[in-house]
């Protein structure tokens, strides 16, 4: 990112809205922050008008706080909960449509390594369990097997919210969502696993309650896809709406579904964050 | 791969010297492609357009084209080829029939989104029964997706028009994808003459910085900015801003009409417009019927043809003024909706004078007799 | 109406006002501007928008991002261009920072969004507007939305080829032409006794 994109141009400092002189001021861009810093910076997120007690909210504040070059990373999202926040994000982000958001990630990723040789672009996908598993399955996986270079964030609260609380191919064996009056017939997908089988470099599983170890595993997740391949987190965010539990009682929720958190690292990419965390 | 030389886009098109070559339509296009100096071309396979993606494929390893892969379906393609557009490459690809319709949800995304993208389509039937033969029912339901559509009729117009679209589509006033159009194996599989310029001289770059919405690259502000958003809340503003969206695309279309003209020379390409019954046909349909025409002169029926080249952005105005003087008017098709007819209908004044037909579709040829039995029936009618 | 009769003028429009460009109006060449949709010499564009500014009530500039945001040498100037005009038509400076759909949070007080323009025109009362350093795409969906539910006089300083759908366009508008419209507006002052 050249520097003067997050600069305001000397004529309109004085009429600038607050929010944008604080983003200059104090915003993250080019100043290597994390997750400890969380707090004593401006977040990239604005404002969000998702439900109290969102896990996923919770969840995409981690992962945009721990992107390790947010002054050069681009977010593909799909269409869901997560959809309603993006347009509040302080980034360039593309929402496409449902269920794509591997492939335009695919032709984003070629595209800015062409136009930018020099300076790495980072590409994230951040998008729903449904969004990933079920109906843009296929673009993940095939984006997985060629190996493209940016890394898929799933934000797993087992079922389509947005929608108003369909089963999903995430939500486990024998809960009731709409669509699945009866109980869902089929065990949670393997996501985790398939990706490992897919051929993914960098693999995990986390609940945000582990927030450094999240913070950690993004960080790594994006810096392996730069120089490697395709990566992939998988991270709990319960939903209070759609599976009817009390908003304080979200991270409690997700430390009982994931409690352990899960990681894989390739040898290739074994070393090479050896060296980056020298 | 030969040392290649950047030229004005005019003088290639209009001025440079051209060569005789025997081609086919799949290969004409690929000599476009070769010239348009694109960055990054996705495909996957389809009959009757494997074989041009085959073509940039070679061209890619020669290093002509700087990336170049086979997507997974034709719905990841269309998505591949938009996620590169955002982030401001410049792109080819090609598909056919079922493929179109796989990928049908990007086709208006493009357009809202105004990506500057070139897709051929190279037409051919849809299920149900299985065809993989010329029919080009599936223009009809483009020309209603926000992009702008060309019907090349020869090798000849699809390299020339394919070229062209490029430099449309990239105008900042009008920034729209482009379809390019032929008839599935009348054009792409048949040996014509093509006049083709160097094939070391190609087009400057394409400058992402001209276009009407940023370029996701977090080089351009503004940074805070989400390619396209929701804009869904219940309430008359959301949807007002939408309308307002949806009528913004239509109207980049219409500012394309000045684009076409100094490229294109004309939206439509007239013989004996003064003619008492009057062919009005895209594409192939065109060629047989100005054979029918030919033949029909000769017998001193007096008839012409209107070629339209360009579906989108309607020729509306020259439609309008050629169906003014003409008895009867005769739109053969390759498809069995009828759309060029429907097209027609709904503009000009006195619709009853409008044949719609003769139709064929399923992969039949359009022998120019059975457009000649059309204009001497109508010719008895006067 | 026939299409060829249409004119881009001031508002409210209706319900849902049509695209200018689908009404016939053409953008200008090089060298020319529209006025209300037909299409003049530059030059007496310029006047014309000098005329509009300064017998405003109360005219507002809404810079876009590309001049809001310093990322280049060309940006930084057109800025500092763009604030002299204001300042020499006594304009107020309404920012308008990005494009994403800011309703209900947004201050129209300090801010205006292409979504929803009109918010920020009514809020203020603005009866005559500058859009400049904006985006094509979302100069235009905030002109036609502009059009349709407000009395607000709308002209477009566009860096590319124009807007159909601003009562005044001009086009190719770098700090150059700034600076000549300044003259312009200067001199204006002086015949009508603007001090």
């Amino acid at each position: 990112m050249k520097k003067g994109i997050t600069t305001i141009s000397p004529a309109f400092e004085d009429i600038m809205p607050e929010e944008y002189r604080q983003l200059v001021a104090e915003g993250p861009f080019g100043k290597d922050l994390g997750l400890g810093d969380l707090g004593t910076f401006k977040e990239l997120i604005e404002e969000h008008p998702l439900c109290a007690g969102c896990g996923l909210a919770l969840g995409i504040r981690l992962i945009i706080a721990s992107l390790p070059a947010p002054e050069n990373t681009i977010v593909v999202g799909t269409t869901g909960c997560s959809a309603i926040l993006f347009p509040q994000l302080a980034m360039h982000n593309i929402h496409s449509l449902f269920g794509n958001q591997s492939a335009i990630a695919t032709g984003l990723s070629r595209a800015l390594r062409l136009r930018y040789p020099d300076q790495p672009k980072d590409v994230v996908v951040i998008a729903g369990d449904g969004g990933i598993g079920d109906i843009g399955f296929s673009f993940t996986m095939q984006a997985w097997f060629r190996n493209e270079k940016f890394t898929t964030i799933m934000l797993d609260n087992e079922g389509y919210s947005n929608t108003g609380g369909q089963e999903s191919g995430m939500t486990r064996q024998g809960i009731a969502l709409n669509m699945a009056p009866t109980g869902k017939k089929y065990p949670k997908l393997p996501m985790v696993e398939l990706a490992k089988t897919a051929g993914c470099a960098y693999v995990a599983a986390v609940n945000p309650s582990l927030a450094r170890r999240l913070g950690k595993m993004v960080r790594r997740a994006v810096l392996v896809a730069r120089e490697i391949g395709s990566t992939y987190i998988q991270v709990m965010v319960p939903c209070p709406t759609n599976y009817k539990f009390s908003p304080s009682e979200t991270l409690k929720q997700a430390k009982a579904l994931n409690p352990q958190p899960i990681e894989y690292i390739s040898a290739e990419a074994e070393q090479l964050l050896k060296e980056a965390e020298k | 791969m030969v040392e290649r030389k950047i030229v004005d886009p005019e003088y290639l098109l209009h001025k440079a010297p051209r060569e005789k070559k025997f081609l086919i339509g799949n290969e004409a296009v690929a000599e476009a492609v070769r010239r348009a100096n694109i960055d990054i071309v996705v495909a996957y396979p389809i009959t009757p357009q494997s074989e041009a993606t085959h073509i940039v494929g070679d061209l890619y390893a020669q290093g002509y084209i700087k990336d170049y892969y086979r997507g997974e379906d034709e719905f990841a393609v269309m998505s591949a080829i938009a996620g590169a557009s955002m982030g401001g490459a410049r792109t080819f690809t090609a598909t056919s029939g079922p493929g179109t319709l796989r990928a049908f949800e990007m086709f208006p995304t493009w357009a809202g989104a105004r990506l500057p993208v070139v897709c051929a389509f190279m037409c051919r039937g849809v299920n149900s029964p299985l065809s993989i033969q010329p029919d080009n029912i599936e223009i009809g339901w483009l020309m209603d997706t926000g992009m702008l559509i060309f019907h090349a009729e020869d090798p000849q117009d699809f390299f020339d028009m394919t070229l062209i679209a490029y430099l449309v589509a990239e105008q900042p006033d009008v920034h729209l994808p482009v379809g390019v159009c032929v008839d599935g194996f009348f054009v792409t599989h048949t040996r014509e003459i093509v006049e083709l310029p160097p094939e070391n001289e190609i087009f400057p770059p394409y400058n992402p910085h001209l276009s009407p919405v940023p370029i996701m690259d977090m080089e351009t502000p503004p940074i805070r900015q989400m390619r396209d958003p929701f804009v869904m809340k219940s309430n008359y503003i959301s949807y007002n801003t939408h309308a307002s969206w949806q009528q913004e695309v239509r109207a980049a279309s219409i500012r394309a009409r000045k684009h076409i003209t100094r490229y294109l020379g004309s939206a439509v390409e007239v013989t004996y417009p003064e003619a008492n019954i009057l062919l009005i046909a895209s594409g192939t349909a065109a060629a047989q019927a100005r054979v029918a025409m030919e033949q029909a002169r000769q017998e001193g029926v007096d008839v012409g043809l209107v070629k339209i080249k360009v579906l989108r952005p309607f020729p509306e105005a020259e439609i309008i003024e050629l169906a003014q003087s003409p008895e009867r008017i005769i739109v053969p098709e390759h498809n069995i909706t009828g759309w060029l007819a429907r097209e027609i209908k709904s503009r000009i004044k006195d619709s009853g004078k409008v044949e719609g037909g003769p139709r064929v579709f399923g992969g039949m040829t359009m022998p120019p007799k059975i457009i000649f039995d059309k204009i001497k029936q109508n010719g008895r009618m006067m | 109406m026939l299409s060829s009769e249409y004119r881009v003028v001031v508002g409210p429009e209706g319900y849902l006002a049509p695209a200018a460009a689908s009404m016939g109006i053409v953008l200008p060449e090089p060298g020319e501007g529209l006025i209300e949709g037909v299409i003049v010499p530059e030059r007496e564009a310029m006047h014309k928008i000098a005329e509009k500014l300064l017998t405003a009530k109360n005219p507002t500039f809404f810079p876009g991002p590309l001049v809001l945001w310093a990322w280049n040498d060309k940006a930084i100037a057109k800025a500092q261009a763009v604030k002299a005009l204001a300042e020499a038509v006594g304009a107020h400076i309404i920012p308008m920072p990005d494009y994403r759909p800011k309703y209900p949070m947004i201050n129209p007080q300090i801010e205006i969004n292409p979504n929803h323009p009109n918010l920020t025109i009514w809020h203020n009362d603005i009866d005559v507007c500058v859009f400049v350093g904006v985006h094509c795409h979302y100069a235009n969906l905030a002109l036609k939305i502009i059009r349709g539910g407000t009395d607000c006089y709308t002209i477009a300083l566009c860096g590319e080829f124009g807007h159909e759908d601003a009562m005044i366009t001009l086009r190719d508008v770098n700090t150059a032409k700034l600076c000549t419209l300044l003259e312009v507006i200067e001199e204006a002052k002086i015949e009508v006794g603007v001090r």
